[in-house]
């Protein structure tokens, strides 16, 4: 170890103390010149004979210093860095050249370092929890629903009674309204949390204490813990907020916790808020609020496995204590489902990251061959300047090496170029990613992704300058030598490879089109297909009753009744409804195993619906079309007789081939008369997203039926909606003046949102997908054009003879067809394997799909005969003249 | 430039390694000393003394430094370092080996 450190140091220094070495060598050599001489006199030389005989003795003096600089070996570090000087200077004197092949390089590894940075931050950082691996989300599923919420009594039951956790918390969403701050009401994102929720995932306060058991007890829950963000924009980062009491939906709560900036919610399934810095504050879980229903889930959980313990251990722990659970309870056909929380979290992102990544990886390798095909032209063009280097004693070795130095120097300069370009990609690209991306925030460009490029750069100049360095190293000497200098050429297996590449940069770039080309197709599938209700003309928002100010059911009815007679009085306003939820915001209420009249109690286990509640104008406000019956007609008493309106799928599952209408459910389990819940409409159906491959069967309640505080407000509007938003807000406060306004929001909005994803994808491949046919046009230009200067002299001899400009201009376009149909071909064949990967980027269009597939084929054919068009245009225009008077 | 084929060179190394384990010496010495225990038979040429010396410096078996001879003199010693000492081990036996099985085949090719 010592000696190659010793070694290092010595290197060093004589590579960087050059001038001392050599100093030091003089004077040894010089010392042992004068002991020479001494020993001479002793023998009895005169002086002057005795130094003449001692230089005989040493033989040259340059000889033995150029070996000892030899030994020091050095030079090869010497040699990298002249070769790197001529490299640079070559460059220069092709200016044109060097910064064709630079940009395209820095736009490819641009792209790529900024994708890359999109998957570093999402796909390969460890989650900002500590000892993340054992982190994991526990859910309930069944044969109906594939990932459900945990009831609160089986999670206290989970949290009790497992051996595989170090701890375990369940979170819900409770969003609530902060007022007495000065001013306006304002709606709070918040979860109530069960004890040590925190602790659990390894999230330690700034100031305060975590939920202790001791405040899941119902009378100890008016507690709150903040997020640095409340803490500093609503409470002037008061020092002593610990202990203040601050009042949430209108009830007092005392603050006990603080978290530190950035404090992370991990994303839930029920109700979901986005990953990330996203929520204001949390309350505590009252765990006992309801001791004996065993039927209502909403508890999002997560645990901590205990170190050495594994998922599958902690799964089949669960699953005995459900199997006990079933037993003490009766339970229904649930099983456990945990999924470690890494792949929860980034599970949805993972396809389309990875579909990016391969597109511009595509891109890239498209770019290389291009500079591949670039530095072979140019190879060509310097088949002499090899030549005569080889011939003044290069080796191939050192010729090899002067070229993919040159090459490297190219791909460095296109990663640095490329660099500063995904600087600004990776804002534009955090700008305008899906809404509710996973870890968005943590996104950058950092080390790794510096490293990342750096590495591409070099692996790429490798790979675009080996072939045309090895290829043109091996030049024939004799040939080139004798040529003069006028027309010095490619041989005919350079300028087949520089086909072969076309050809191949051609297959790659059909690949990428025809992958955009399905994608695109998929978007106008989303964009045309019909949503089952009308975007357009409507403003959304949510209001939320506080529990302790509307208690009394009748409040709540009258409340929205109240507010929706006064909105549909303003003018501009055609409908205004209210309901659970609206379209493609990702709603997930369920009602499982409920009855159907006249069905066996087999059947009915195994029903399952979307749950909703809304008011008779909810369906008119956003035009979810009525197919049969009625809609609610406000009508509805609390006390019955009960009705519902179901979805198109819902009657065609429950009641195929019948007439839904006057059917009946109930969520009892041996109604009474009274219990049923009739149909007495049948609307369209609207599916949960836009892409969403099957459509649920949904029912809804009237809201006068089921009185719940929390809805959406729609307003569909005869002018711009947005004129609407102050109107709204004052409709609200004259009726309660503390109630917050919430998520005003146009339904143009939430259905754009709903489509970002695709679109974001869209967007990404189709830009790679045209680079590349950029690319892959300007080699085809490049290729056809080189042969085409080659050939003049040929084509001036074709048309002496008789040749017609057109049939030269048909030569050379079939001459870049046959490239083009090639390339083509191979392309579609490749597509054809990996455009399954594309997966549920896909809608409604076939992974193989003809049409795209032809488009694609039909768009290489055209590019190309464009790219050829002016070569060919120059070949019709050969001189026969000049030719024959060259010969 | 004339290399020394691969014997000689290795030879060079193992001799100037052995002559330096004593103590350290200047190149001078080195090669006087090599000729003195030799019965003049070996000539160390300075031409190829110099390079090797700077060949086994750079490869770590000896490390270099000035310091001042009896004679008053500024001049550069060589010392063994740790691991050339090991390497030295390592040539000798190699030497062993490769002088012995020379000796055998000289000796078979005599008896014929």
């Amino acid at each position: 170890m010592k000696r190659l450190f010793d070694i290092f140091v010595l290197r060093l220094r004589t590579l960087f103390g050059r001038a001392r070495a050599e100093r030091e060598l003089d004077r040894e050599i010089s010392f042992h010149l004068d002991q020479q001489v001494q020993e001479n006199i002793a023998h009895g030389m005169s002086p002057d004979e005795a130094r003449a005989a001692a230089k005989r003795g040493l033989g040259g003096v340059t000889q033995i210093q150029e070996e000892c600089r030899d030994m020091r070996r050095t030079n090869h570090v010497e040699t990298i860095w002249s070769d790197l000087r001529y490299a640079v200077r070559n460059l220069r004197r092709t200016p044109g050249f060097t910064v064709i092949i630079v940009l395209t390089l820095a736009l490819s590894i641009g792209a790529n370092s900024a994708i890359f940075s999109v998957i570093q931050g999402v796909l390969l950082k460890p989650l900002p929890y500590p000892q993340p691996d054992r982190l994991a989300r526990i859910y309930f599923n069944s044969d109906t629903q594939p990932k459900f919420p945990l009831n609160p009594n089986d999670f206290r039951d989970f949290r009790e009674r497992n051996r595989t956790f170090e701890s375990m918390a369940a979170i819900t969403r409770h969003d609530l309204q902060l007022s007495g701050t000065g001013g306006e009401p304002m709606m709070l994102r918040g979860f109530s949390v069960t004890a040590g929720y925190f602790h659990m995932l390894g999230l330690s306060l700034a100031r305060g204490r975590d939920f202790s058991t001791d405040d899941e007890l119902p009378e100890r829950g008016r507690l709150a813990i903040l997020s640095d963000r409340l803490w500093r924009s609503r409470f002037a980062a008061d020092q002593n907020i610990l202990g203040r009491t601050i009042t949430l939906n209108t009830e007092t709560y005392t603050v006990v916790g603080v978290m530190p900036p950035g404090a992370q919610h991990p994303g839930n399934n029920f109700q979901a808020v986005a990953d990330g810095d996203t929520v204001d504050l949390w309350t505590p879980y009252s765990l006992y609020q309801m001791p004996n229903d065993r039927g209502s889930h909403f508890m999002d959980t997560i645990g901590r496995l205990k170190s050495g313990i594994t998922h599958e251990d902690a799964h089949a722990d669960l699953t005995a204590i459900l199997e006990q659970l079933k037993k003490e309870h009766t339970g229904k056909g649930w099983r456990v489902y945990t999924i470690p929380l890494y792949r929860e979290m980034v599970g949805r992102s993972q396809r389309m990251l990875l579909v990016l990544l391969g597109a511009v990886g595509l891109l890239l390798l498209i770019a290389c061959v291009n500079a591949a095909n670039l530095l072979l032209a140019r190879a060509s063009a310097r088949v002499r300047e090899i030549a005569v280097r080889s011939a003044l004693g290069a080796a191939r070795g050192r010729i090899i090496r002067q070229l993919l130095t040159e090459s490297l120097v190219i791909a460095l300069a296109g990663a640095a170029l490329g660099t500063l370009l995904a600087v600004a990609g990776v804002r534009v690209l955090v700008a305008f990613l899906p809404a509710g991306f996973p870890r968005a925030s943590e996104i950058r460009l950092d080390s790794t992704v510096f490293a990342f490029t750096l590495v591409v750069a070099i692996l790429t100049g490798l790979l675009f300058g080996l072939v045309p360095a090895l290829t043109a190293s091996r030049t024939d000497l004799q040939q080139s030598l004798r040529e003069s200098g006028r027309s010095a050429t490619g041989t005919g297996r350079q300028f087949q490879l520089r086909n072969f590449l076309v050809i191949g940069e051609t297959g790659l770039a059909s690949v990428l089109l025809i992958a955009a080309g399905l994608m695109l197709h998929s978007f106008v599938n989303l964009l045309r297909a019909d949503p089952g209700f009308q975007p357009q003309q409507v403003l959304t928002a949510s209001l939320s009753l506080p529990y302790q100010r509307y208690r009394e059911v009748p409040k709540r009815v009258q409340f929205y009744q109240q507010l929706i007679a006064n909105l549909e009085a303003l003018p501009g306003v055609q409908y205004a409804g209210a309901g659970t939820d609206l379209p493609w915001t990702g709603y997930d209420g369920n009602a499982d195993g409920f009855k159907v009249e006249g069905r066996s109690d087999a059947y009915n286990q195994k029903t399952s619906a979307r749950y909703h509640v809304a008011t008779a104008g909810y369906f008119r406000a956003l035009e979810i079309p009525l197919l049969n019956g009625r809609f609610f007609d406000g009508r509805e008493d609390a006390n019955g007789p009960f009705v519902i309106i179901v979805n198109e799928s819902m009657a065609n599952r429950y009641w195929p081939g019948e007439n839904a209408l006057g059917k009946r459910i109930s969520f009892r389990s041996s109604p009474q008369e009274k219990d049923w819940m009739q149909i007495v409409g049948v609307v369209r159906d609207v599916k949960d997203q836009p892409d969403s491959t099957t459509i649920r069967p949904a029912f809804w309640m009237p809201h006068a039926q089921q009185p719940e505080r929390n809805l959406f407000i729609a307003m569909r509007s005869s002018t711009d909606p947005v004129l609407l938003a102050n109107q709204f807000r004052l409709a609200v406060r004259e009726l309660d003046p503390e109630l917050a306004v919430a998520d005003l929001r146009l339904m143009n909005q939430i259905a754009g949102a709903a489509l970002s994803g695709q679109r974001f994808a869209l967007f990404l491949v189709g830009l790679f997908a045209l680079l590349a046919l950029a690319l892959a046009t300007f080699g085809m230009y490049g290729v056809i054009s080189y042969s085409v200067n080659q050939r003049m002299h040929e084509f001036g001899l074709r048309m002496a003879l008789g040749a017609r400009p057109s049939d030269l201009l048909r030569l050379i376009l079939s001459q870049g067809l046959t490239l083009s149909i090639a390339g083509a071909a191979i392309g579609l064949i490749c597509a054809a394997g990996l455009t399954r990967l594309l997966g549920a980027l896909l809608y409604g269009v076939k992974a193989t799909d003809p049409i795209t597939f032809a488009a694609v084929a039909l768009l290489a054919l055209a590019t190309t005969t464009i790219a050829c068009y002016l070569p060919a245009r120059r070949a019709a225009s050969a001189d026969p003249m000049h030719s024959l008077r060259s010969e | 430039m004339s290399k020394p084929s691969d014997l000689i060179q290795g030879t060079l190394d193992l001799l100037i390694l052995n002559t330096i384990s004593l103590q350290p010496q200047h190149g001078w010495a080195i090669a006087k000393r090599i000729q003195q225990i030799s019965n003049e038979i070996l000539q160390v040429s300075q031409g190829a003394l110099y390079p090797a010396l700077h060949r086994l410096e750079q490869q770590g078996w000896i490390k270099a430094d000035w310091r001042v001879t009896e004679g008053g003199r500024d001049a550069k010693f060589y010392t063994l370092t740790r691991a050339g000492r090991i390497q030295l081990q390592r040539e000798r036996v190699q030497w062993e080996r490769l002088s012995s099985a020379v000796g055998l085949v000289i000796r078979m090719g005599a008896s014929v």
